[in-house]
């Protein structure tokens, strides 16, 4: 694929934090229109980095990204059809739900986004409502954020992002601190979201479940580069990659007497036992 | 390319450690220190603050009633007790309040004790001198002795003056509590609209409000945490403070990444500046009666008032 035919397209970003902590060095990526991407690496790499990067919450401190066809600048963003227009694209579902959460109760957080978008008053209500039915926490429309649970507040934060009905969407680390049901809805929801043509892009490092999330990944190293841009399949079964990006481990254990080597991190294409 | 450590584990995480002293009681205890009582405070705003919620979600009279209309009649009976001078009137209204309570799934009870818990302490502190006849003069009711070879005592002038603040004092907070109480905080926050509040301050209150409780829980966890690794008592009262200030920065560095992650969330769902908010459910009926019902006990309580002279 090239950046031209890309939705999004990164080429050669770098970027620092406080001009000291590398969190990209030379990443480039494509995604095309109706994908599910998963970007996976250890804890630190960069894949939250390069979300933020891809919502235009940062800025590459070298290199470029385009997304629909325009550059995605800090003074393209300034710009107000220009914000409006990318914001209402791409939304992004933050790692942290309680960052996400702001609002005094769900229901004004829900409405927060359509509201910036200028839409009117009476169609805020019925999204809104519309949003609460689909996923279930209409009973919760007037309560404050500190009477959610994690699994509430999750299902509330990405309430606030649909809402929006973005192309794109975004997730950093999903099914992180999530019960195993929500997590089991949560990724439902994504290959539904995937089905209705949705372009999804999920930050993760749990291998077990990447094939429901994703059909392909690209893969961080620690060195915060994209070391391999694959099928979600091929990029399992390279154990050599997986273990070079610390993704996975060998560990030995018995049962029975008998000693046993697992690549943990992997379990359910575990064939080396 | 892996950095996972490969060091080995020690040899003293290998063995077993014996315990420092034998379990069980020896009869010494110690008292909670300055940090505990301050950390617990804390965790008790978020216990009162969720039983204020629990209040404000039963159904009872105040209720039903929309927040800003509620606000707006409140206001009102506030200025009225204000403009009352007799002490009739006054405790009138006050027992209307304890109807009110009582119609709003409030313990009554419970309703008097956080009304009178303060009224003595403050107002009955600062008004009890001048129910003395050496600020205001008069006859004598109470004596209580000489000072310099002049009575001393209390008048009726300063007793009436006395009751009448106090009740007003005591109306004025029972109207108050009722509010708040009956009120789900975001919602009073959010009707502060109707009094002119600029609505960037309302949003950051709310958002200040809502934070309140992440990092209060944080506090709780952080000290939890430090208690959970506590073997022996520390009764130095510098290190307490050393902690104490320690978690204030840690707790300062939280606040302020959670800060940058909260606005990049707004960013990212179009935030340019300009606060927007739903727009308010519109009054009903039964708002249009109780605010009905409240000019009619104002006018009735400002006319009664003038009658007593």
């Amino acid at each position: 694929m090239s950046s031209a035919d890309a939705l999004l397209a990164v080429e050669d970003a770098s970027y620092a934090y406080l001009e000291r902590f590398p969190a990209l060095d030379g990443v480039s990526l494509q995604v095309a229109r109706g994908e599910k991407l998963a970007l996976i690496g250890a804890n630190g790499c960069g894949k939250s980095t390069l979300l933020k990067l891809l919502d235009g919450l940062l800025f590459p401190d070298a290199g470029r990204y385009d997304a629909f066809g325009e550059a995605v600048t800090e003074d393209n963003l300034e710009d107000e059809q220009y914000n409006a227009g990318f914001r209402s694209r791409i939304g992004f579902v933050f790692q942290n739900s309680d960052a996400q959460v702001f609002s005094p109760n769900v229901r004004e957080e829900i409405a927060f986004g359509p509201l910036n978008m200028g839409m009117a008053t009476e169609q805020v209500e019925q999204r809104v409502d519309d949003t609460m039915a689909m996923l279930d926490i209409t009973a919760l429309a007037d309560r404050a954020p500190h009477q959610l649970s994690g699994g509430e507040k999750k299902r509330v934060a990405i309430a606030s992002v649909l809402v929006m009905n973005p192309e794109v969407l975004l997730f950093d680390e999903p099914t992180a601190a999530l019960d195993p049901r929500t997590q089991h809805w949560l990724r439902d929801l994504i290959a539904q979201l995937h089905g209705v043509g949705k372009t999804i892009v999920v930050a993760t490092h749990d291998l077990e479940h990447l094939e429901l999330v994703a059909d392909r990944c690209a893969v961080f190293s620690e060195e915060h580069r994209i070391v391999a841009d694959d099928t979600t399949d091929r990029v399992l079964a390279d154990r050599t990659l997986l273990r070079a990006v610390n993704l996975v481990h060998e560990h030995a254990h018995s049962h029975g007497g008998v000693v046993h080597v697992h690549e943990h991190g992997l379990h359910h294409h575990d064939r080396n036992s | 390319m892996s950095r996972t450590t490969t060091a080995p584990t020690p040899d003293w995480l290998l063995r077993g450690e014996v315990g420092l002293c034998p379990c069980g009681c020896a009869g010494r205890r110690s008292r909670r220190g300055f940090v505990e009582k301050t950390l617990t405070g804390g965790a008790d705003v978020v216990r009162q603050a969720l039983f204020s919620d629990d209040i404000a979600s039963r159904r009872g009279l105040l209720q039903r009633i929309e927040p800003r209309v509620k606000l707006l009649t409140m206001l009102g009976l506030l200025l009225a007790a204000a403009f009352v001078r007799h002490v009739p009137v006054l405790l009138a209204l006050y027992g209307a309040t304890l109807v009110l309570a009582a119609c709003s799934a409030l313990r009554v009870s419970f309703f008097v004790r956080r009304v009178w818990l303060f009224v003595p302490l403050f107002t009955g502190l600062v008004v009890a001198p001048a129910a003395l006849n050496l600020v205001t003069h008069g006859q004598i009711v109470v004596p209580l002795g000489t000072w310099f070879g002049h009575p001393v005592g209390l008048t009726r002038q300063g007793l009436e003056a006395a009751a009448v603040i106090v009740s007003r004092v005591a109306l004025s907070i029972s109207l108050v509590v009722l509010l708040t109480l009956t009120t789900p905080w975001n919602r009073l926050l959010a009707s502060l609209r109707v009094v002119f509040v600029p609505r960037v301050f309302v949003q950051v209150l709310g958002m200040t409000y809502r934070y309140l409780f992440h990092l209060v829980t944080g506090v709780g966890d952080m000290y939890t945490a430090r208690t959970a690794r506590t073997v022996r008592r520390d009764r130095d009262v510098g290190r307490g403070r050393a902690f104490v200030a320690a978690t204030a920065g840690a707790l300062f560095g939280k606040a302020h990444a959670l800060s940058e992650e909260v606005h990049l969330a707004m960013v990212a769902r179009g935030y340019v500046g300009a606060p927007q908010v739903l727009r308010p459910p519109r009054p009903r009926a039964a708002d249009a009666l109780w605010a009905a019902a409240c000019v009619a006990v104002i006018i009735a309580a400002l006319g009664v008032d003038r009658v007593f002279g």
